[in-house]
């Protein structure tokens, strides 16, 4: 049942990227991004008054702990820009790839606080097979 | 060829953004943090739109032009976000890469093939190739931790 949730969360992850793909398309990309990290913004609100959490404040919280947000507007204008030109399925096909190899590179050496894990080799042929798949659909689109 | 680079550079901010935003999920809660998230990112936005000289003057017939829930984007973020918090704790880690991606592989087609890009020979086989890819290498890191252990390369 959670599998399905898990598969369930890649369909929203597909839905989201169309719906704010065809905002931009519409009424432009910076627009389109104020409407919606104010959508958002509106729902985590609700959210937190309706569960009714209480707001904790921390102080030793480093500062690049918040950056999080600036770089997921680049992520959204990215997949916005994306999706218009080559379509959602190839934005997340390249977008898997992009993050492996992001996460290879992180845990490989051990950056930005994650525990550091040796690559294993084998996987090349992992890679190998993902890739020739992102080559088939670049030449299927 | 820009576009295929642009779309590969944001799956590199998919994992920085998890990172620092699962980090500052861990000291104050994760609706919080989205909280804070949203809030740094619809200023970031703002700040975008005026470097850019973009046109903010936009009549309401734009915005009336198309369907209410084109504006949605947004709230499905937040359950995405809510979503995962609840789900990937529960099934072993490894399998998550993949079953999600399952997800967008079959969403996105459906979702290419409604916007007008048809659903061709070459993309299904690239599909089924992606998910092949990814079992091959789920298969090697069961082999290494016995499902006991996450590895986030997969």
């Amino acid at each position: 049942m959670f599998k399905f949730g898990a598969v369930l969360t890649g369909g929203l992850t597909a839905i989201m990227v169309t719906l704010n793909g065809i905002l931009a398309g519409n009424l432009g990309d910076f627009i389109a991004l104020i409407i919606i990290h104010i959508v958002g913004l509106v729902t985590a609100g609700a959210i937190i008054l309706i569960k009714k959490k209480k707001f904790v404040f921390k102080k030793d919280i480093p500062f690049y702990y918040f950056t999080g947000g600036a770089i997921g507007v680049f992520l959204v204008l990215f997949n916005n820009i994306t999706f218009n030109a080559i379509g959602v399925s190839l934005t997340l096909a390249l977008g898997l790839l992009g993050q492996s190899v992001a996460a290879i590179i992180i845990d490989n050496f051990g950056l930005i606080g994650i525990k550091a894990t040796r690559f294993d080799k084998r996987k090349i042929v992992g890679f190998g097979i993902i890739f020739a798949g992102i080559v088939f659909m670049i030449i299927g689109s | 060829m820009l576009y295929i680079f642009m779309a590969f550079v944001a799956g590199w901010l998919i994992v920085l953004s998890m990172i620092f935003n699962s980090n500052l999920a861990k000291r104050i809660g994760i609706f919080q943090s989205t909280l804070i998230n949203y809030t740094v990112g619809l200023f970031v936005s703002g700040l975008l739109a005026i470097i850019m000289n973009n046109r903010i003057n936009i009549g309401l017939i734009e915005f009336n032009s198309i369907p209410w829930w084109v504006y949605l984007g947004g709230f499905v973020g937040v359950a995405i976000v809510s979503a995962s918090n609840y789900i990937i704790p529960k099934i072993p880690v490894i399998y998550t890469t993949l079953l999600v991606y399952v997800g967008q592989l079959t969403f996105g087609l459906t979702l290419d093939y409604w916007s007008g890009l048809p659903v061709s020979r070459n993309r299904l086989i690239g599909g089924v190739l992606i998910v092949l890819g990814l079992l091959y290498n789920f298969r090697i890191d069961q082999i290494n931790t016995g499902e006991a252990e996450y590895d986030s390369s997969i």
